[in-house]
């Protein structure tokens, strides 16, 4: 039993007066326990509703999720069951998740009881002196804010912590240090985590395991280091070679031309076939499904085949005999 | 070469809950006419402040001293009104929301040709065709169409595309970027930093770009200048700087960041927060930080100074030399 599956979930938003959009369009995920899995894609991919979904903060319009075996069934107005705690979120931005006028330790202890000796263990955990329980939310920096927010879930002794970018509103520095604390309580606690992120950069410092979601569905899902070294599908290279490297060499990184489309029109077939270099006659026609590659390795590329060999879509094109496109 | 913008001894303070609050406390710095400068540094480090007192742009009850020499005259000395012309003709900006300065109830049109009407005393028509160039120079797909749709119908890229249409619509000599890419995707951000590179090497513009990412600067900056606490801890070549550096904050930041070639191991955090402008440590503002940090760090202020190839840093001990 994986610690959380979601299977085929889609996530529509009703518009009054407009269409309908289907901000997740069947996207299937699997954290195992203790693993660390990252989801990335660009803004507007629908990585953030899915990790709502996940968590049941937003309702899935179709699809299964499940929980250490238990469905996981969207919020109302009673509390969780009591199961449904071990599966806990971490926001963004620390500022507005954390309630300004209470103190750190009693916003802590609300996340799962216990009295002062917890909350200190919990600050502990995340390299916080215990002293902090006594003081408010703005007499903190934003990297210490996150490590309260994690601390507060960290509360409810949960087995999965889903984070909306945790990191996205920090500095260089601050940014490494909860990268690293997270990495350390998922291997101290046995934690699993799913952690989405448009920086890939980190992700892939921190992740076992990534996922790229385009335009609502999942493109390609492997082994964070396999996926680095050989991209399988060609929206994962684009994301990974736009990458800048600080590394002084002057290098400009490649951009993807065209926009992400509006997911109430996503187009036919594979929807990243307007800004794929490599699309061929099938590509507009049939939509990829995600399809065994190795053992390991998923992608929804029609120029991929089950069984392999995996193959970075440029070479595959060549020997397809396709006709890149260039910009 | 003679300098298009040359700040020396810049500083800013500002009235705050906690008394004045020195954010830039001497600053000095030379950008080049066609050249990338990137400023780095984490958030109240003073990269900002230092470039809106350029404009007039700080809030009431600042004091800001030192000179900024810019066409032979003193932007911080000019008078309100003079700065406003070349803070609108020579000298133009963008911000990370391109919403800020874009204005929201305006077609894209009107922001565009109001601009140069106003600086450049274009008639209707010449203004018009001005604005279909601009949108056409930052590669706006369907500029005609483009002129009559407002901001919010575009995407964070498009906008702060329009945003650097606006800003070189009067033919800047210096555009100053202040985290122009960081609310954007990095397909988009790199898309944004072509256009920065192709704009500067055809247009012999210079460009200021001000940003906390150091992979950022890597790829288009020509020289960079790394703040810590209102201050240059260290300057050059962005080459050298980014392959050698020489102050150990410019090491650390560097080492905080995810590298391709050793993914396996754990990131290098530095310990602590950058301090806050109203609580700045005394000596050099790094020490407290610093794993090479002697007495002399803690109570006299490293000057900057040149230590050869084009290169400065503010350090006592220079560990990496």
């Amino acid at each position: 039993m994986s610690a959380l599956e979601l299977h085929d979930v889609e996530v529509t938003y009703e518009r009054r007066g407009r269409e309908s959009v289907r901000a997740v369009a069947g996207a299937s995920l699997i954290v195992e326990r203790g693993q660390i899995v990252g989801l990335v894609g660009e803004s507007g991919c629908g990585k953030s509703s899915l990790a709502r979904a996940a968590v049941g903060l937003v309702k899935a319009s179709a699809g299964e999720i499940h929980f250490e075996g238990r469905e996981v069934a969207p919020l109302t107005r009673r509390a969780r069951p009591r199961e449904l705690t071990r599966l806990q979120m971490v926001f963004q931005n620390p500022y507005s998740s954390l309630n300004p006028r209470r103190k750190i330790g009693s916003q802590i202890a609300d996340g799962g009881g216990g009295g002062r000796k917890r909350v200190a263990e919990l600050l502990e955990l995340v390299g916080l002196p215990p002293n902090a329980a006594t003081r408010f939310p703005h007499q903190f920096s934003g990297g210490q804010r996150q490590r309260i927010a994690i601390a507060r879930a960290l509360a409810a002794d949960p087995s999965v912590i889903v984070l909306d970018e945790p990191l996205a509103s920090l500095d260089a520095s601050a940014q490494a240090q909860i990268a690293n604390l997270l990495v350390n309580l998922s291997r101290e606690l046995g934690l699993s985590l799913l952690l989405i992120s448009h920086d890939l950069a980190i992700v892939r410092h921190v992740a076992d395991v990534v996922s790229v979601m385009y335009l609502g569905v999942m493109v390609e899902t492997a082994p964070t280091r396999s996926l680095w070294e050989v991209p399988l599908h060609p929206y994962t290279e684009a994301l990974i070679g736009a990458v800048p490297l600080a590394d002084g060499s002057g290098f400009l990184p490649e951009a993807l031309p065209g926009e992400v489309p509006d997911p109430a029109h996503p187009p036919s077939g594979c929807r990243f076939h307007p800004r794929c270099p490599y699309a061929f006659e099938r590509c507009p026609r049939d939509e990829p499904p995600l399809l065994p590659v190795t053992e390991i390795r998923r992608a929804a590329c029609w120029l991929q085949e089950p069984g392999g060999p995996p193959a970075r879509p440029a070479e595959r094109a060549a020997q397809l005999g396709v006709a890149a496109r260039v910009e | 070469m003679s300098k298009l913008l040359e700040v020396e001894g810049l500083r800013v303070s500002l009235p705050t809950s906690e008394g004045r609050v020195t954010i830039v406390d001497g600053v000095d710095y030379a950008v080049e006419p066609g050249e990338v400068f990137g400023v780095a540094g984490e958030s109240g480090s003073g990269k900002t402040i230092s470039m809106l007192a350029l404009l007039g742009l700080l809030p009431d009850g600042a004091h800001v001293g030192g000179c900024a020499q810019f066409g032979g005259r003193d932007l911080l000395r000019l008078p309100k009104r003079a700065l406003r012309d070349v803070s609108g003709r020579d000298v133009a900006m963008v911000f990370q929301d391109p919403m800020t300065s874009l204005h929201p109830m305006l077609s894209v049109g009107k922001q565009l040709t109001e601009h140069v009407r106003r600086h450049l005393g274009l008639s209707k028509d010449e203004a018009e065709r001005r604005a279909l160039e601009l949108l056409e120079e930052v590669r706006i797909p369907g500029p005609r169409s483009a002129l009559h749709a407002y901001p919010h119908q575009f995407s964070g890229g498009m906008r702060q595309r329009i945003a650097i249409a606006v800003a070189l619509a009067c033919g800047p000599k210096l555009l100053i970027a202040d985290e122009p890419t960081t609310a954007l995707d990095v397909t988009v951000q790199a898309g944004i930093l072509r256009l920065l590179d192709r704009l500067r090497r055809e247009n012999d513009l210079s460009v200021v770009l001000i940003t906390h990412d150091l992979g950022v600067l890597s790829s288009i900056a020509d020289r960079i200048s790394i703040f810590y606490a209102g201050r240059v801890v260290e300057s050059g070549p962005r080459e050298d700087v980014l392959q050698t550096p020489r102050h150990p904050y410019t090491k650390a930041l560097l080492d905080a960041l995810p590298h391709p070639e050793a993914s396996e191991r754990p990131l290098v955090a530095i310990e602590g927060a950058p301090p806050s402008p109203a609580r700045i440590p005394s000596g050099c503002a790094f020490h407290p930080r610093c794993p090479y940090a002697t007495e002399q760090s803690r109570v006299e202020v490293p000057p900057l100074v040149e230590i050869g190839g084009g290169r400065r840093l503010a350090c006592h001990n220079d560990p990496f030399a």
